[in-house]
C-alpha cells in the first residue's frame, strides 16, 4: 500500500528522451524482425482463434516456423483459400483437420507484419508441459487421465459441499476409499437415502454426524466416473504437483524482464558525440547544429513528460489483500458484473462489499489452484482469511460470529478521475452496451489489476468521436431518429455528433 | 406600460447626478484588486533588500518547486461496504417521504438520500399543493449537519448516558409526585396526534401534568377568535385562487401569516384568465412580501389598521359609524370591491387581537366567503399567550415543579423564562443545540433532527403525514417521545407507538407500508357544528360586541412598532443555518442582519440615513430604541420605500447567541419587545453615533442601467383591450436603417437547433412571489458556498440565481387627479419621492443560457462554450480566470471564486467541516478559488433523466426536467416551469404566450429563458 508501483519519473524521462534519439534510427530498427511489434499484431488478429499454447478454434500457433516454411506461412495467412485452391496438401490437411472451417484472409497485413507474427510466436519461450506428474503417476500405476476426470466430476458435482482435506458441509473426501469400499460409495453417492434406508449403519451414522442433512443423490453419474472421483480424491496431489511445476515454470517465465540496453548505448553514443564535437574536433556549424539539436531534443523531452503528469496508465498499486482477476474472472470465468453489480445501474462500477465475497467464500476457504515459489498455497489462503477477518466468518464453524466488529477492506482506487470530470458506468455499460474491456484492458488475464487506459481527455474523446450510437434498438431515440433521418437524411451519429464531446456534458 | 416606468433598486439611483450609481453601472466589480495593500507602501518597497533578480529567482524557483509538487498523485482508497444495505446503490439516490414539523414550518416532503446521507428536500407532490416548501424547508437539511449540536445527553453541564439521565430524571421527577407542585411540558405545535396523545398518557404516571403550547411567533388572536366562533382551536384554511378580491389588513399570508403555505393558491388567481385575475389589495405598515404583490398598497400605521378593519366591517354590515382614517378613499373603493364580487371576496387580517380576528371572520361571514374554509381547518399553530402568560407567573410563584421543554427555546424568544426557570426545581429541554434555554437547564436532552426522527403530524383536518427517518441518527440523541415513553416506564419504542396508533385510528386496515411510501394518509372526518345552548356557536357569537371592544383599544402613537419575521430567519430556529443567513431577503436584499425599518420621511426627521459607497455597499445609521420600558442598543436602520411613515419594523429571529457558531451571531434579539405577543408596539428611538455596515446586494450585479428594459408590466385594462403590440411589443432594431425584428438581426450563423433536447426556462413574474425558495434550492443543490458578510458586502455574493427587486412609480398628473392629491402637498412629494410609496416587481436572474452568448466569445480559453441542449457550459477546470465574461456578460449572472470557500478558516461555514460537508451533492464539483461560475441549468439532473430515460428505453416523460431543474422544482407557485421545448407541449405553449418577453432582447443574446411580464390588476370598481 505505502510502496505505489508507478512508472518512475526518471524511466518516464528516460523513455522519451529514447523515443526522440530513436527517430533518427527507427528505419534501421524496423526492418528487424520485432517480436513485440509480433505480439500486438498477433493479439489483434490471431488470438481470436489461436493461441500460442494450445488449440483452440484453430491450432497452436508456438514454434509454427519450425513446422512450416516462412513462405508457406505468409501464403497461408494472406490467403489461405488460395493456398488451398493452389492444391497444398499441408493446407487441405489443416483445413480438413478444423472440420472444414476457413481462416479469415488477411491481406492487409504486411511480409513484415507477418515476419514479426512469426518472431514473436518464436520468441515465446516455450511453456513445457510438465510431465513429472505423469512419470509419477505411471511409477505409480496410476491412471492420470482418470484422476484429471475425477477432478472434473468433484469440481462439477461435489465441490459445493465438500473438500479433499477439511470439513465444509460434508465431511472432508481425501483418500475416502481407505475408509468405505468402493461399492459402498458407489451405492451411497447414486441414492443415499436408498442406502440409509437399507439399515446400513455407516450411512445412518455419517446421516447423522451431518445433523441429519441429506446428501443429494446423483443416480447420473457412471459407474467409471464414480471411479474416476473416488481415484481423484486418493490421488489429488500429483495432480497438485503437476500444476505446481507449471506455475512456478510460468512465474520464471514472466520474470525475464526486458532491458533498454539499448536506450543506454545509444545515450552514450550522443553524449560521447556531444563530448567530441565541442571539446575536441568538429568545426563551429557543427557546434551550432548539436547546440540546436540538444536543445529541441530537450524540450521535446521536457514537453513529453510535462504531458504525461497525471497520466498513470500502467498504475498497478499494490492492495491490502492480493486479490487476483485472472483467478477469479480469467480461470473461473465470474462475470465482471457478478461484483461490479453497480456498474449497470450507477455512475460508479462499485466494489463489491464483503458480503458478496462471501457469497462463494463461505465455501470456498482456500486455495487449490496454480502457485508459485512466493505466492504458494498457505499465501493465497491468508489471502482468502483477510475476507473473513473483514467480516467476521469462522471457518470451522461455518458461521459468523456474533458481535465481531467488522472492518472494512481499504482498497487502494487505481482508476482515479479528477473531481471536476463526471463519468457514469451505467451509461456506458447499459447504455452503449461496452465491454468493461474496452476501457480497463484485459482484465481477467491480470493478476493485480493496473490502470489499462490514459484515462486522458483526449482518450475519451477519440472514442466518442469515432462511436456510433446504437438508436435502433432504444426508444429513447426513436424521436431524434425519424427526425434525424428525415430532415438530414442521417441514420447514423456517432457520440460526438450528439453532444458527447461539449465541455459541460463531463464537466459539471 | 413599461416604457412609462422609471424602475430602480435602490434609491440612490434616483440622483441622476449620483457618480456612484454611474460607477456602479460601468464596473462589472465594484471592488478593486487591493493592489495599494502590497504595492501602496513605496517606502517598504524601496527600503527591501530583494533585488528584482532575487525576486525573479524566487518566483523562478517557486514555480519549479511547484509544478514538481504537483507531480506525485496522491493514493486514494476506496473502502466499500462490509454489508451493503440492499437499499443502497453508491451513486444512486434513494428518496423518502417524511414531513418537517418544526413548530413553525410544517411541510411535507421528499428528501433525497445519497449513499445514505440526505442531501436535499423537495416538495412531496403526493401531499398536494398545501404547506409549500419554502426557503427554510429547503436549507433545513444542512441543520442536520450543523457542527453545534448536542451530540450526548446532559445532566448538570456534564455529558452522561441515556440510562444515567432518565434514571436521574425520574428519580427527580419521583420526588416532585409527593409535592403537589405541577409538571408542565412546554412544547410548540407539534401537530402531532401522537405526541399530544404520549403527553396525555403521561398523565396516567403522574397526575398533576400540564401540556402548555407555546408558539413563540404567536398567533394566539386568530385561534382564540376561531374557537370562540367555531368551537374548535384551530385554523381556517384560506383558498386565495377562489378570490375575486383579497383585502388583507397586515397579513402577511405569502410569507409566514398562520403558518403560510397560500402561495400556490394565491398565483393561481394572478395570472389573467379570460380577462379576468385576482384583485389584491393591502393595508400594512412594513413592506410586507404580501405587500410587495399587491395590486393596491396601503401605507396604514399599525394602530390605523384595527380602525381600517372597522370601517370595512361596518361598511359590509351596517353596523357602527365609520372613523375617519387616511386612507378613506381607498376604503371605500375596496368595500365597493367587495360589495360586487361578494363570495368571491375574502378579508384576512394579520392584528394579533381576538377582537380583531373576530370582526374579520364577520366580515367573511356577512361576504359569505367561499374563500375561507372553516370546516378543513388546520392545525399548524395551537399556542395560546393566557396559557404560556400563566406559566411563567405560576413559575415565578414557585407552584411549578419541573419544566420540560421541546421543539421551543423560551430563554430566547419568551422574556422573563429564564428569570422564571430559577424557581422551578428540575428543568429539562429537550433540544438539538446547546441554546439558550439548554445553557440554564439541569437535564438536557439531546434530540435528532426530523430527519433522524420518527413521528406524524396532522397538518390539516383529516390529512395526516409520517416522518420518517433518513439518516441513522448522527449522535447519541434519543427523540423525545422515546425518552418519555421510558419515563413511563413502557417498553416499546416511539416508532412502534406512531404504528399502533396509525393502524388503529388512522389507515384502519390500509397499508402501513403505502403510508411510509407516500409520506401522507387522508382520512375523512366529518365535521362537527358545535352547539351550546341549543344553538351554533357561530350564530351565538356577538361580532358586534368585539367590534367595539376593538374600536375601544385602538390607541395610537406618534411612532409605532412592528415586529415581523422574515423569510430568511423565520422565528429564528434555524439561526445557525449559514445558508439562511445569506440569503437575501426578499424586500430589503440585505443579508446577515436584522434592522430597524423606517420611511425616509422619520428617517430625514431624525436625521438618520443610509449611504451607498463607493463598492456598492450600503451603510446606515444607528438608533436606540424603547419599548415598554425595554431598551434595545444599537439598532441599525434602514430607510425602506413603502414604510408607512409613523411606522417602524424589526425582524424576530436574529441575535440567537448560544448554541450557534461564532460567525452566525448577528443581529439583535427582538424578542423582549414582544410585550404581550403582540408585534405592534409604542416605541421611542434616539440618533446614536456610529455607522452600520450592511451588507446588502441591491446594488450588486446593476445591469449596465438597462433597468427600465428589463422588467415588462402592464395592467389588466391593457391586457385585455388593447393589443400585445402596445403592452409586449417585439424588439426591433435598426437594420441598414430598417426597423428589423431582433429575430432577423444576427451576426452568427444559424445553427439547426430544432432536432432533440433543447431546454428553456419559463419564469412568470405574474406569478412569482419573490419568496426566494429557489435561491436556497438553487444553492443545496449546486455546492454553491457560503461567503460571509464581508464578501457580500463588497459584492462577492455566490448566488447564482438572485431575485432583484425593483421599486417602481408611475405617479402622473392624470394618476394624481385620480387619486386627488393633484395639486396638493402630497402629489409634489409623490412626484418627488417616488421611492416613497413604490410599486414592486420581482425578477428571478439567472445564466440565462443565451443562444448567442457574449460569454462565449470573450473567453481566452474556450471555458465557457454552448452546448447542443442549449445551455451555456461552464468547464471550471478550463478557466483561468480572465473573468472577461463576467464583464461582458449583459445579465451579471456570473460569480467568480474570490477564495477557496471550503477548508478555508476565513470562511468558517458548513464546507469548513466534515459535518458540514457532508450536505454537498457528489455530482456537482466544489469549485476551488479563481474560477468563474454560474447556473448551469442543473445539468447534473437533467443528465440523469435523459440516462435513466436511455436506460429504461423510453421517451422522456413530460415534467420530468422540470422536476429536475431546482429552482423550478422548488418553485410551489409554478412561476417558473422548466423543459424541453422540442418535444415538451407546456413549455412550448409558454413561450409562445403572447406576455413572453425576453431580457434586453434587443441585444440580440437570444436567451433560452423567458418571462411572462406582470399584470397588475388596477380596475378599481
Amino acid at each position: 500500500m505505502k510502496s505505489v508501483n508507478q512508472d518512475s519519473k526518471p524511466l518516464r524521462l528516460f523513455l522519451s528522451s529514447l523515443t526522440f534519439v530513436l527517430f533518427f534510427t527507427m528505419q534501421l530498427f524496423a526492418q528487424s524482425d520485432d517480436a513485440e511489434n509480433g505480439k500486438k499484431i498477433f493479439n489483434a488478429n490471431c488470438a481470436a482463434c489461436h493461441k500460442l499454447d494450445k488449440k483452440s478454434i484453430g491450432p497452436a500457433l508456438e514454434g509454427v516456423s519450425e513446422k512450416r516454411t516462412r513462405e508457406w506461412l505468409h501464403a497461408w495467412i494472406k490467403d489461405n483459400n488460395a493456398l488451398r485452391e493452389s492444391g497444398d496438401a499441408d493446407a487441405i490437411a489443416i483445413f480438413e483437420e478444423y472440420n472444414s472451417m476457413p481462416m479469415i484472409a488477411y491481406p492487409n497485413l504486411s511480409e513484415q507484419d507477418i515476419d514479426d507474427i512469426i518472431a514473436y510466436t518464436d520468441n515465446k519461450p516455450v511453456e513445457k508441459k510438465a510431465d513429472v506428474g505423469t512419470v509419477t503417476a505411471a511409477s505409480l500405476g496410476i491412471d492420470s487421465l482418470q484422476v484429471v476426470t475425477g477432478k472434473k466430476i468433484f469440481n462439477a458435482n461435489c465441490a459445493a459441499c465438500h473438500k479433499l482435506d477439511t470439513k465444509l458441509i460434508g465431511p472432508a473426501l481425501a483418500n475416502i476409499s481407505d475408509k468405505r469400499s468402493a461399492d459402498w460409495l458407489n451405492s451411497w453417492i447414486k441414492d443415499n437415502k436408498a442406502l440409509r434406508d437399507s439399515g446400513d449403519k455407516d450411512a445412518i451414522a455419517v446421516f447423522d454426524e451431518y445433523k441429519g442433512s441429506p446428501m443429494t443423490a446423483f443416480p447420473q453419474l457412471k459407474d467409471t466416473d464414480i471411479e474416476a472421483l473416488i481415484a481423484y480424491t486418493s490421488h489429488a496431489s500429483i495432480l497438485d504437483a503437476k500444476t505446481k511445476d507449471a506455475g512456478a515454470e510460468a512465474s520464471n517465465v514472466a520474470e525475464v524482464a526486458p532491458i533498454p540496453w539499448a536506450t543506454y548505448l545509444v545515450l552514450l553514443v550522443v553524449a560521447l558525440f556531444a563530448i567530441w564535437v565541442y571539446f575536441i574536433g568538429g568545426n563551429q556549424f557543427l557546434k551550432f547544429l548539436t547546440t540546436i539539436a540538444i536543445l529541441i531534443g530537450t524540450g521535446y523531452i521536457l514537453y513529453a513528460w510535462l504531458m504525461g503528469i497525471g497520466v498513470d496508465q500502467g498504475y498497478k498499486p499494490i492492495q491490502p489483500i492480493a486479490f487476483s482477476h485472472k483467478i477469479h474472472a480469467g480461470d473461473n470465468k465470474i462475470d465482471c458484473q457478478y461484483c461490479h453489480s453497480n456498474a449497470k445501474h450507477s455512475k460508479l462500477s462499485g466494489i463489491p462489499s464483503v458480503n458478496v465475497c462471501m457469497n462463494c467464500h463461505k465455501s470456498i476457504a482456500e486455495y487449490n489452484g496454480p502457485v508459485t515459489e512466493e505466492k504458494d498455497k498457505a499465501f493465497y489462503d491468508g489471502e482468502i482469511q483477510k475476507i473473513y477477518d473483514a467480516i467476521g466468518w469462522d471457518k470451522e464453524k461455518l458461521a459468523y460470529i456474533e458481535g465481531y466488529e467488522q472492518k472494512p477492506i481499504e482498497w487502494i482506487r487505481i482508476h482515479n478521475l479528477p473531481d471536476f470530470a463526471y463519468y457514469n458506468h451505467s451509461q456506458h455499460v447499459t447504455v452503449a452496451g461496452l465491454e468493461c474491456q474496452t476501457c480497463h484492458g484485459p482484465v481477467e488475464e491480470m493478476h493485480e489489476v493496473e490502470q489499462f487506459a490514459p484515462l486522458t481527455m483526449g482518450w475519451c474523446l477519440d472514442c466518442h468521436k469515432k462511436t456510433e450510437i446504437k438508436m435502433e434498438s432504444n426508444e429513447y431515440y426513436a424521436k431524434i431518429h425519424e427526425q434525424l433521418s428525415k430532415k438530414y437524411g442521417v441514420e447514423k451519429v456517432t457520440v460526438a455528433q450528439m453532444g458527447g464531446r461539449e465541455c459541460g456534458k463531463c464537466h459539471y | 406600460m413599461a416604457s412609462n416606468k422609471k424602475y430602480w433598486k435602490s434609491v440612490e439611483e434616483l440622483n441622476e447626478n449620483s457618480s456612484i450609481v454611474e460607477k456602479l453601472r460601468q464596473n462589472e466589480f465594484a471592488e478593486d484588486l487591493p493592489t495599494d495593500q502590497f504595492l501602496g507602501d513605496k517606502e517598504t518597497l524601496e527600503s527591501s533588500s530583494t533585488t528584482r533578480r532575487d525576486f525573479l529567482k524566487y518566483v523562478g524557483f517557486t514555480t519549479a518547486a511547484a509544478s514538481l509538487a504537483a507531480c506525485e498523485g496522491p493514493v486514494i482508497k476506496s473502502i466499500p461496504y462490509v454489508i451493503k444495505p440492499n437499499e443502497v446503490t453508491p451513486g444512486v439516490a434513494d428518496y423518502y417521504a417524511t414531513t418537517m414539523a418544526d413548530g413553525y414550518d410544517f411541510a411535507n416532503i421528499l428528501v433525497k438520500v445519497r449513499e445514505g446521507r440526505p442531501i436535499k428536500v423537495d416538495a412531496n407532490k403526493l401531499a398536494g399543493p398545501s404547506c409549500a416548501t419554502n426557503a427554510r424547508v429547503q436549507a433545513s437539511v444542512l441543520s442536520l449537519y450543523d457542527n453545534n449540536r448536542l451530540q450526548n445527553p446532559r445532566v448538570k453541564g456534564k455529558p452522561v448516558n441515556w440510562t444515567t439521565f432518565e434514571k436521574g430524571l425520574t428519580s427527580k421527577l419521583n420526588e416532585l409526585k409527593t409535592s403537589g407542585k405541577t409538571i408542565v411540558f412546554l412544547t410548540g405545535t407539534t401537530a402531532s396526534p401522537t405526541t399530544n396523545k404520549l403527553i396525555q398518557d403521561y398523565k396516567a404516571t403522574y397526575e398533576n401534568v400540564q401540556h402548555i403550547t407555546y408558539d413563540a411567533v404567536s398567533e394566539s388572536g386568530a385561534l382564540d377568535a376561531f374557537q370562540a366562533m367555531y368551537g374548535e382551536r384551530a385554523l381556517p384554511d384560506y383558498d386565495f385562487s377562489k378570490a375575486d378580491v383579497i383585502v388583507s389588513i397586515g397579513a402577511d399570508f405569502l410569507s409566514d401569516w398562520q403558518g403560510g403555505g397560500f402561495e400556490a393558491s394565491y398565483t393561481k388567481g394572478r395570472v389573467p384568465k379570460n380577462g379576468k385575475m385576482s384583485r389584491h389589495i393591502q393595508f400594512e405598515s412594513n413592506m410586507s412580501l404580501t405587500g410587495a404583490n399587491a395590486d393596491k398598497r396601503y401605507m396604514v400605521k399599525p394602530s390605523e389598521q384595527a380602525q381600517v378593519l372597522l370601517n370595512i366591517y361596518n361598511a359590509i354590515t351596517g353596523n357602527g359609524t365609520a372613523k375617519k382614517t387616511s386612507v378613506d378613499a381607498g376604503i371605500q373603493k375596496v368595500v365597493k370591491q367587495l360589495k360586487a364580487v361578494g363570495s368571491n371576496a375574502v378579508v384576512v387580517t394579520g392584528l394579533q387581537d381576538k377582537n380583531a380576528q373576530l370582526v374579520a371572520l364577520a366580515i367573511n361571514k356577512a361576504l359569505q366567503s367561499n374563500v375561507i374554509d372553516t370546516a378543513s381547518t388546520r392545525y399548524i399553530r395551537s399556542g395560546s399567550d393566557a396559557n404560556v402568560s400563566q406559566l411563567v407567573a405560576n413559575m415565578k410563584a414557585g407552584k411549578v415543579g419541573a419544566v420540560l421543554t421541546f421543539g421551543v427555546n423560551p430563554a430566547y424568544t419568551l422574556s422573563g423564562f429564564a428569570e422564571a426557570m430559577k424557581k422551578v426545581k428540575v428543568s429539562v429541554t429537550f433540544a438539538m443545540s446547546d441554546d439558550e434555554t439548554a445553557s440554564i437547564s439541569e437535564f438536557v436532552a439531546a434530540v435528532p433532527h426530523y430527519l433522524e426522527s420518527w413521528g406524524d403530524v396532522n397538518i390539516k383536518k383529516g390529512h395526516f403525514a409520517l416522518v420518517q427517518p433518513t439518516i441513522k441518527p448522527l449522535f447519541n440523541t434519543r427523540q423525545f417521545q422515546d425518552t418519555l415513553l421510558n419515563l413511563m416506564g413502557e417498553s416499546q419504542s416511539y416508532y412502534d407507538y406512531v404504528k399502533a396508533y396509525w393502524n388503529s385510528t388512522v389507515l384502519k386496515g390500509k397499508s402501513w407500508n403505502q403510508a411510509l411510501h407516500d409520506g401522507v394518509a387522508t382520512k375523512s372526518v366529518t365535521a362537527s357544528v358545535p352547539v351550546i345552548d341549543g344553538d351554533t356557536v357561530e350564530n351565538k357569537i356577538n361580532a358586534v360586541s368585539a367590534a367595539s371592544a376593538l374600536a375601544a383599544s385602538i390607541k395610537g402613537s406618534d411612532l409605532e412598532l412592528s415586529l415581523y419575521t422574515k423569510t430568511g430567519l423565520g422565528d429564528g430556529q434555524m439561526a445557525n443555518n449559514p445558508w439562511l443567513q445569506e440569503l437575501p431577503d426578499p424586500i430589503t436584499r440585505t443579508t446577515w442582519d436584522n434592522y430597524l425599518v423606517i420611511s425616509r420621511i422619520d428617517a430625514e426627521a431624525k436625521g438618520l440615513v443610509n449611504t451607498i459607497q463607493s463598492n456598492g455597499a450600503i451603510n446606515g445609521s444607528k438608533v436606540n430604541i424603547t419599548v415598554g420600558g425595554v431598551s434595545l442598543e444599537n439598532v441599525p436602520v434602514y430607510i425602506q420605500p413603502g414604510q408607512a411613515p409613523g411606522s417602524v419594523g424589526l425582524a424576530l429571529g436574529y441575535g440567537r447567541a448560544k448554541g450557534v457558531n461564532k460567525n452566525m451571531i448577528v443581529g439583535l434579539n427582538a424578542y423582549p419587545l414582544y410585550h404581550n405577543f403582540n408585534p405592534h408596539q409604542a416605541i421611542s428611538i434616539e440618533k446614536i453615533e456610529g455607522i452600520h455596515e450592511f451588507a446588502c446586494v441591491q446594488s450588486h450585479h446593476t445591469i449596465m442601467g438597462r433597468e427600465n428594459e428589463i422588467i415588462r408590466e402592464t395592467t389588466l385594462e391593457e391586457f385585455v383591450t388593447k393589443p400585445k403590440k402596445e403592452w409586449n411589443a417585439d424588439v426591433v432594431v435598426s437594420l441598414d436603417h430598417q426597423e428589423t425584428p431582433i429575430e432577423n438581426v444576427t451576426l452568427w450563423e444559424k445553427f439547426d437547433d430544432s432536432i432533440g433536447t433543447k431546454f428553456n426556462l419559463s419564469i412568470d413574474l405574474a406569478t412569482c412571489t419573490g419568496c426566494a425558495a429557489c435561491v436556497i434550492a438553487c444553492h443545496v443543490e449546486n455546492n454553491v458556498p457560503v461567503v460571509g458578510k464581508h464578501e457580500i458586502r463588497v459584492g462577492r455574493d455566490m448566488h447564482w440565481l438572485r431575485i432583484d427587486r425593483y421599486y417602481t412609480s408611475d405617479m402622473t398628473v392624470e394618476k394624481g387627479k385620480e387619486e386627488g392629491i393633484y395639486g396638493s402637498g402630497d402629489f409634489f412629494e409623490a412626484q418627488s419621492h417616488p421611492s416613497d410609496d413604490p410599486e414592486v416587481a420581482f425578477h428571478p436572474v439567472m445564466c440565462q443560457h443565451c443562444n448567442h452568448a457574449p460569454c462565449e466569445t470573450v473567453c481566452p480559453v474556450a471555458a465557457t462554450s454552448h452546448g447542443r441542449q442549449g445551455q451555456n457550459h461552464m468547464a471550471y477546470n478550463r478557466c483561468i480566470g480572465t473573468r472577461y465574461c463576467a464583464n461582458n456578460c449583459p445579465y451579471k449572472v456570473r460569480r467568480f471564486n474570490w477564495f477557496k470557500y471550503f477548508d478555508n478558516n476565513e470562511f468558517d461555514f458548513n464546507m469548513n467541516n466534515d459535518l458540514g460537508r457532508m450536505v454537498l451533492n457528489p455530482d456537482v464539483v466544489v469549485r476551488s478559488r479563481g474560477v468563474m461560475e454560474k447556473c448551469s441549468f442543473c445539468i447534473q439532473s437533467t443528465q440523469e433523466v435523459i440516462l435513466n430515460a436511455k436506460k429504461e428505453g423510453r421517451p422522456v416523460k413530460e415534467g420530468e426536467f422540470n422536476d429536475a431543474c431546482a429552482c423550478a422544482a422548488a418553485c410551489s407557485s409554478g412561476s417558473m416551469v422548466f423543459g424541453d421545448i422540442n418535444n415538451e407541449e407546456k413549455i412550448k405553449e409558454l413561450s409562445d404566450d403572447e406576455r413572453t418577453f425576453r431580457l434586453l432582447e434587443f441585444v440580440g443574446t437570444k436567451p433560452n429563458v423567458f418571462y411572462q411580464l406582470k399584470v397588475r390588476n388596477t380596475n378599481e370598481a
